[in-house]
């Protein structure tokens, strides 16, 4: 790899103690672990947790870190990740890329639906994607990776993550289906 | 750029081109410059799709609360204590001319080898003793060999 690591300053601050590279290192990467983790647990509280968690490994890891191995924040997704399967495992959610055949939006009663705010639909048909298409879409959507980075993160091609993504995307489309998705109706 | 290749790029990364694969994105806003109508139908469906995830990064990208930024800066090892009561507890032993850091191990390893080098000299002394004599003592091991009843080197009579 031959970028820099934008991150590998700040871990050697936190190696050696300062306190100020660990306020820092917190300002800068506990947003992000946190919506990671919110997304792919459907759980602030849990999120939490993965988060406080991950900075535990973290403040294990950076006076050993060695720059121009993986970036940091490539190894910090992949050890949040890694913490948020350990708990869909506990719920018995498997990493799969198929919709289980139990998810059925349309069961949902229509009151119920309309209720629900359109961030909370959003969250429910998030939480309802398969945890692999979940995972490609928090990564390239929201965390904002570059496909190779969501791909190499994941151990997959590249190809095999534009089809999760496509997948996630139609799943999500299909979810929130009889909603008008730009907010005005249209027809189902 | 292909059309299909087009449609595959919207289908999996979505109408905004930030999200698009680096390497193909000037290639991507080109063909979609070149065919508008065929490249805003399939963006516009996308879109949709992408104002709704937009509003969830609205709600879910919040700031994490001052309570869980404390906890977690708490975490980190000693950082919260000033320097000088950052060192672990030791032996406060020091040099005159100044503290040593490594004070308490060094102490530790000094006595650890007097304690072999005085076992060694008491060891080469009783060996020298016996040389020197050239009787050894039968000592306690005759005593030993003998039964209560046979009598003893030693003579406890008196007691």
């Amino acid at each position: 790899m031959s970028e820099r690591d934008p991150d590998a300053e700040l871990v050697a601050g936190v190696g050696r103690q300062e306190p100020a590279a660990v306020r820092t290192l917190v300002a800068r990467k506990l947003p992000r672990l946190l919506a990671l983790a919110t997304r792919m647990l459907g759980d602030r509280m849990e999120a939490e947790d993965v988060a406080q968690e991950a900075f535990m490994r973290i403040w294990k890891q950076a006076p050993r870190w060695r720059g121009g191995e993986a970036r940091f924040d490539t190894w910090l997704h992949r050890v949040a990740l890694n913490l948020c399967y350990d708990r869909l495992r506990a719920h018995r959610e498997e990493p799969a890329d198929e919709l289980p055949d139990a998810v059925d939006p349309a069961a949902t009663p229509d009151a119920q639906l309309e209720a629900q705010s359109r961030e909370a639909r959003v969250r429910a048909a998030l939480a309802a994607l398969p945890a692999r298409q979940r995972e490609a879409l928090v990564l390239n959507y929201y965390q904002e990776l570059s496909n190779i980075e969501a791909a190499a993160l994941m151990g997959i091609t590249v190809d095999a993550l534009e089809s999760l993504l496509a997948r996630a995307r139609r799943n999500l489309r299909a979810q929130l289906a009889g909603d008008d998705l730009a907010g005005t109706r249209t027809s189902r | 750029m292909t059309p299909e290749r087009f449609r595959a790029i919207v289908d999996a990364y979505g109408a905004d081109a930030r999200h698009w694969p680096e390497a193909e994105r000037a290639a991507a806003n080109a063909w979609a410059a070149q065919h508008r109508t065929e490249a805003d139908a399939l963006l516009a469906q996308a879109a949709q799709l992408d104002v709704w995830l937009a509003s969830d990064a609205a709600a879910t990208d919040m700031a994490p609360d001052a309570a869980l930024i404390e906890r977690v800066i708490a975490s980190a090892p000693d950082n919260r204590r000033p320097r000088e009561q950052r060192q672990p507890r030791r032996l406060s032993l020091t040099w005159p001319g100044g503290g040593s850091r490594r004070a308490g191990w060094w102490w530790s390893g000094a006595a650890f080898a007097g304690v072999g080098l005085i076992g060694g000299l008491a060891g080469a002394f009783a060996v020298s003793f016996f040389l020197v004599t050239g009787n050894p003592s039968p000592g306690p091991e005759s005593s030993y060999l003998t039964t209560g009843f046979g009598g003893t080197a030693a003579d406890w009579s008196e007691e």
